[in-house]
Parts: structure tokens; C-alpha cells; sequence
């Protein structure tokens, strides 16, 4: 489904990522860790397309097409989603506008039918629930006053309606509470199937008890320096990354 | 000849053409004997440094609008409307709303103070004055709440260029409340004089909206002046889109403590259109509150100035005036230039403005194309967005929803 040979990329001119090969296939759910700084975010942000990002080597594949070739908003009508580790606010667009807009696009590009009003809103409203979001935040503007915890909620909800291919989530589990946690993984665990796959930066082994991870991967220095499987975040859980880097202790 | 005495020179020549013999003549001929002394604008002047007048050099002040044979398209916003034509006040007035009077100025008795007492304050507000052929004045009766909302409706159109003096003044008696709708339309090379003054008299509030929505190529320029008694509170929504010249001078004084003002307004230059809005707000007299947000958007070579100046007097102790411009430029060629200017002569005021420009966020929009939404129609989502903040703290339904739609053609 994905396919990452020897990426390097660059950003506003400064090399991050530096030689990273990373292999998804369809069903499976990978974690990335690694301390701050290493390229997490850079990779995910390339995935999705964000402008400023550029790749100088190597190739990104997703089902078999470069992704270089595409725009940010074909990515997502293909299938790809980012959960932001640092989700936008947008005042005086209602959070209701932004999901049917959504929704609309991609749908009409995977020739779906458009949802009809009250069909969208009854999704929302259940969308929502899952994620013990009030319905009042359908009104309200993007992530706009929301809590870290809110606006992590509200990624899942949207990827929730979306049914992503290739979910990429950042640090979507940073902050939140035992509580929201669950509530972000039940939200996960319901997108997982044999031909959808799940990428989760994140700091915490925490997540990956509720999350089961089939492979596990170390970024350091805008490489992967190291994969695994669950044990694999367990063991770095307890040891850190020192004993990876050669450096000292930093996460 | 400088410009500026070529200006002069038309205008006068336009105030002499437009003179005659009715009950209105001491007012024109006054506003002429202004015109021949006061300075004439100049892009030396301050207040017309951004603001070229070269576009009135296709002759809009050669040649005085005549009447309107065919009749005016616009959308349903209040419950009595009234249509003035090129200046020309329709030959009845419609049935009014109860606690509210209408009379045109050539009608009103010539010792009523409220036309007699006219004092423009800007140069075309005089030029207004001059070549006036009539106004609409509307008074509401004492301590009644007017419940129709009044939609005056100023059509200007004419295929060659001339000059049309467009004018309304409304007296709001002590304790009245008024919901009025200022409406400019039309189409072609006409320039739109339009001069509105509004009196809130003791304890009257007024909900006012300035809609200038005529085509790309007809020019307006603006006079609003609002002048506001004991405890009056006025609420004015201007809102535009940009053609190829148009300038709002809106002045308006807190005469008496306890009045309030809330003024906001939105503007939308695109293509090579050109808005100007100069705001002056006088707190004259002690404990007014003043609130303004404006918003501004520019895209291609459109240009937008806005200058909004606070001045507080000596007695006007206790004085809360805000003032924000945010401004959004979606081109690298378009421009605006934004400049509060704070004039404050007493220590025990609260004042606090801002000004920005800046372009369309890039993460908002990353974030937007990265859900699927396609880059043209995630930015008019944010341009909406950026400016529908300002349309939601409107309180008419039916302007608020019109106007949504009708800024949102524009981004
Ligand atoms: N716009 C930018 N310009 C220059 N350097 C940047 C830019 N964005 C990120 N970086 C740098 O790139 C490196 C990698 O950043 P990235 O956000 O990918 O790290 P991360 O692994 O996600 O870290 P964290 O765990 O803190 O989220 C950091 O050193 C960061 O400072
Ligand atoms: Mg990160």
C-alpha cells in the first residue's frame, strides 16, 4: 500500500529526512517512535502533501503510484488521511461546513453518492458520540477554543467519517487522558481491516496496549533505525533510545 | 490646470448647471458659495494619499443623472421599501410603517431645521448639497418602535457618465427604534454622491445597514455622518464590494454621555477595484462606549485603504473606544494600506486598536486540501470564514443571510 524507499526530504531547504525506507501493507498497523526532533511529523507532513515539503531522493509509492505526482487533496481523495499532531483551528468555518465539504470531495472522488443533508448530519452526530464529543462542536468553528484533548477527538472523528485507506496518525494520543485514550483507540481499532493500514507516531507505549502494533520502528536522525515488533516498544519504553543513538537519554 | 483645479472647475460648473428655482434653491446656492472656497482633494492631502480621483476624468461631473425610466432589480430584505432613481425620489412615497414619517426635502417646510441646518463636512457632501434635486427624510415618532424594517433603495444607472446626488437623512425621536436598510445598486458610469446623515436623538436605537453592491464599473462616493444623543445606540453594518472608485467618509460624533456605537464592516476588493474607508469617531461628551471592526479582503490589483481615527475630547472622561482592521490580501499584486490614528485628550479612557494585513493562512489551508477540499474552494472558504465573523454579529436574518451569499460570490 505504501511503499517508502530511501525518502530524503527537505524542509525550507534543511535536510531532515535522511535515507528512510518504511513498508506498509494493507491490514497492518505500524508504530513509529523516536525522540523529538528525529522527522516524525517531517514524514508524516510529506505523506500529506504539505507544501515546503520536498523530496530530494528517493520514492514515495502509495498503491503503486508516486505520490510526488500528486496534489495534497488528491492524496486525501485517495485515501490517505493525516491526524495533525497539531490540529488547525479555522475561526468563522463551523466544523459542520468543513466535514460535509469534506466529505463531498472525497465521496464524489471515490464515486460515491453526496450524503444528503439529514443522512450527513445524523453521520456527524454519531461520529461525535463515538468520540464523546458534544454535538455542539459541530457548530462551532474549527477546532476553534478547542482543548488538546477536544481537538485530538475531533482528527479521530473525522477520520471516522472519512474511512481512510492509509490512516497517519501523529502523536494523536499525546495529552490526552486514560479516558480519551480509549476513546481514540476504539476509534482506531473500528477503521482496522484487511485492506486498510494505520501508522501511529507516538511517544507512549500506552497506546500500543490498547492499539496493537504488528510492526514497530525507531526514527532517529531522519532514518529508521531500528524495527521490531510490539516487544520492540515495551523494551524502548524501559531503555529509552540511548542505547539506539549512542546518545544519551532524551525522550 | 493641477487636478485638483480641474476638479474644482467641474464641480462648479456641475453646481451652476443644477441650480433652479424651487424650495430648495438656498441650499444648493449656499453649498455653491462652500464649494468656490473650500481646499479641493489632492494627493497631497492625508486623506487622499491612496485615493486618486482620475477615474471622475471620464466626465461623471460634466453631466447631472436624469430620471429613471425602467425600474430596479434587487433582493426582498425589509417590509417597505422605497426606490429612488438617480436621485429622483418616486412620485408617491409608499404606505409607512406605523410610528414612522417620510417627507422629501422639497416638500418639507422650508423652516425645518433639519435641512436648513445641513453642514456636510466633506467636499462632495457640499458638491451633494450643490446639485441636489431631492432627499428622503424619515422621522420616527417618539417612544415607538418602528416593527417594518425600512429598505431604501438608491438605483443609479445611466450607459454614460454623470453625477447623481443620492440623499437620506433620518431623525430618530427620543426613545424610537428603527431597523433601516441603505441600499446602493446599479450599473454603468455613473458616480454615486451619496451623502446620509442620521440623528439618534435621547434614549433611540437604530439597527442601520450600508450596502453598496452597484456593478464593477459605477463609482460611489460616500458620506455617512451620525451624530448621537443621551443614551442613543446605533448599530451600522457597512458592507462592499469594490468598483472602480469608492470612497466612505463616515464621521460620527457621541455627543451626549451614555451613547453607544457598534460599526462594523466588511470589504472585498478584487480585480482592479479600489475601496477607501475613512472613519472618524468623535467622543465628544463623557462615558460612550465605541466598537468598530472592519475586515478587509484584496485579491489581483485590488486596493483597499482604511483609515479610522479616534478622537477623544477633553470632557469625554470615561471613554471606551476599539478599533480593529484585519485584512487579508489573497495576490501578491493587490494592496492595502491600513492606518488607526488615535487622538486622545484626557487620561481616563479605555482605547485599544489594531491593525493587520496579512496573507491567507497557510496552515488552515494545508489543512483544509489535506481533507480532500480543493485548493480554489478551500480559499474562498477561509475568505468566507475570515469575514463571516463579522456577518454573524449582525442582527437581521434576512441581510445577514443575503449578504453571506453575496460576499461569498466575491472570494
Ligand atoms: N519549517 C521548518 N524549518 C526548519 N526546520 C524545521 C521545520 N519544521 C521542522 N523542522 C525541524 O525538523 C526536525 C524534525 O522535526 P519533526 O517535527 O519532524 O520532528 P518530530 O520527530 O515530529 O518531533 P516531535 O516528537 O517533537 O513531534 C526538527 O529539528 C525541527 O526543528
Ligand atoms: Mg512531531
Amino acid at each position: 500500500m505504501l511503499e517508502v524507499r530511501n525518502l530524503h526530504a527537505s524542509v525550507d531547504g534543511k535536510d531532515i529526512l535522511k535515507g528512510l525506507t518504511l513498508t506498509v501493507k494493507p491490514g497492518e498497523v505500524h508504530a513509529i517512535m523516536g525522540p523529538n526532533g528525529s522527522g516524525k511529523s517531517t514524514l508524516s507532513n510529506v505523506l500529506a502533501g504539505r507544501p515546503g515539503y520536498q523530496i530530494t531522493a528517493g520514492d514515495v509509492l502509495y498503491e503503486g503510484k508516486p505520490l510526488a505526482e500528486m496534489e495534497t487533496e488528491e492524496r486525501a481523495r485517495a485515501g490517505i488521511f493525516l491526524a495533525f499532531q497539531y490540529p488547525v483551528e479555522i475561526p468563522g468555518v463551523s466544523n459542520m461546513e468543513f466535514l460535509k465539504a469534506s466529505l463531498e470531495a472525497v465521496r464524489s472522488a471515490q464515486g460515491k453518492e453526496p450524503l444528503d443533508a439529514v443522512t450527513l448530519l445524523r453521520r456527524a452526530r454519531e461520529a461525535c458520540q463515538h468520540v464523546n464529543l458534544d454535538q455542539q462542536f459541530l457548530k462551532r468553528g474549527v477546532n476553534e477554543g478547542f482543548s488538546g484533548g477536544e481537538k485530538k477527538r475531533n482528527e479521530i472523528m473525522q477520520m471516522m467519517l472519512l474511512e481512510p485507506k492509509l490512516a497517519l496518525l501523529d502523536e494523536t494520543d499525546s495529552g490526552l487522558d486514560i479516558d480519551a485514550l480509549q476513546v481514540v483507540a476504539k476509534g482506531v481499532n473500528a477503521l482496522r481491516s484487511p485492506e486498510r493500514a494505520i501508522v501511529l507516531v507516538t511517544h507512549y507505549q500506552r497506546l500500543l496496549d490498547y492499539i496493537v502494533p504488528d510492526h514497530v520502528h525507531v526514527l532517529a536522525d531522519g532514518k529508521i533505525i531500528k524495527s521490531g515488533g510490539k516487544e520492540l516498544a515495551l523494551e524502548l519504553e524501559q531503555k529509552g533510545y540511548g542505547w539506539l543513538t549512542g546518545e544519551e537519554e532524551s525522550a | 490646470m493641477t487636478p485638483a483645479e480641474q476638479l474644482k472647475d467641474s464641480v462648479l460648473t456641475l453646481a451652476h448647471a443644477t441650480q433652479r428655482d424651487d424650495t430648495l434653491t438656498s441650499l444648493r446656492r449656499h453649498a455653491v458659495e462652500q464649494l468656490k472656497v473650500l481646499p479641493f482633494p489632492d494627493k497631497k492631502q492625508e486623506a487622499w494619499k491612496y485615493t486618486g480621483l482620475h477615474a471622475l476624468t471620464a466626465g461623471q461631473l460634466n453631466q447631472p443623472a436624469t430620471m429613471l425610466q425602467h425600474s430596479a432589480q434587487f433582493p426582498a430584505l425589509g417590509d417597505c421599501v422605497i426606490v429612488i432613481g438617480n436621485g429622483f425620489l418616486p412620485a408617491q412615497l409608499p404606505d409607512l410603517p406605523a410610528g414612522l414619517s417620510a417627507t422629501t426635502f422639497s416638500s418639507a417646510t422650508p423652516s425645518d431645521k433639519s435641512i436648513s441646518d445641513e453642514h456636510p463636512d466633506t467636499l462632495f457632501g457640499w458638491l451633494n448639497n450643490a446639485s441636489l434635486n431631492d432627499g428622503l427624510l424619515l422621522k420616527t415618532e417618539r417612544n415607538q418602535k418602528v416593527a417594518a424594517v425600512v429598505h431604501v433603495v438608491f438605483f443609479n444607472h445611466s450607459d454614460t457618465p454623470c453625477h447623481a446626488a443620492n440623499r437620506l437623512q433620518v431623525e430618530l425621536a427620543e426613545g424610537s427604534e428603527l431597523t433601516l436598510i441603505e441600499h446602493y445598486i446599479g450599473s454603468g458610469p455613473i458616480l454615486a454622491n451619496a451623502l446620509t446623515r442620521i440623528q439618534a436623538g435621547p434614549n433611540s436605537r437604530i439597527t442601520h445597514y450600508r450596502l453598496q453592491s452597484e456593478a464593477a464599473d459605477t463609482l460611489h462616493i460616500g458620506n455617512l455622518q451620525i451624530d448621537q444623543q443621551r443614551d442613543s445606540y446605533v448599530d451600522s453594518s457597512q458592507l462592499m464590494r469594490g468598483n472602480v472608485l469608492r470612497r466612505n467618509d463616515i464621521h460620527v460624533r457621541l455627543l451626549e454621555s451614555g451613547a453607544e456605537l457598534s460599526m462594523r464592516g466588511v470589504f472585498i476588493a478584487r480585480d482592479q477595484s479600489h475601496i477607501d474607508n475613512h472613519i472618524n469617531v468623535e467622543h465628544v461628551a463623557a462615558h460612550c462606549p465605541s466598537n468598530q471592526i472592519y475586515k478587509g479582503i484584496a485579491g489581483e490589483k485590488g486596493r483597499a485603504v482604511f483609515n479610522g481615527r479616534i478622537h477623544i475630547h477633553p470632557y469625554a472622561k470615561g471613554s471606551d473606544a476599539s478599533l480593529s482592521n484585519n485584512n487579508m490580501l489573497l495576490s501578491r499584486d493587490a494592496e492595502i494600506d491600513s492606518k488607526p490614528e488615535l487622538e486622545i485628550y484626557n487620561d481616563d479612557v479605555k482605547c485599544a486598536h489594531g491593525t493587520t494585513v496579512g496573507q491567507m493562512d497557510a496552515a488552515q489551508l494545508f489543512y483544509l486540501r489535506s481533507r480532500g477540499i480543493d485548493e480554489a474552494k478551500a480559499k474562498r472558504m477561509l475568505g468566507t470564514g475570515f469575514v463571516n465573523e463579522t456577518l454573524l454579529a449582525m442582527h437581521d436574518d434576512s441581510v445577514r443571510d443575503w449578504a453571506i451569499d453575496w460576499l461569498g460570490e466575491a472570494l
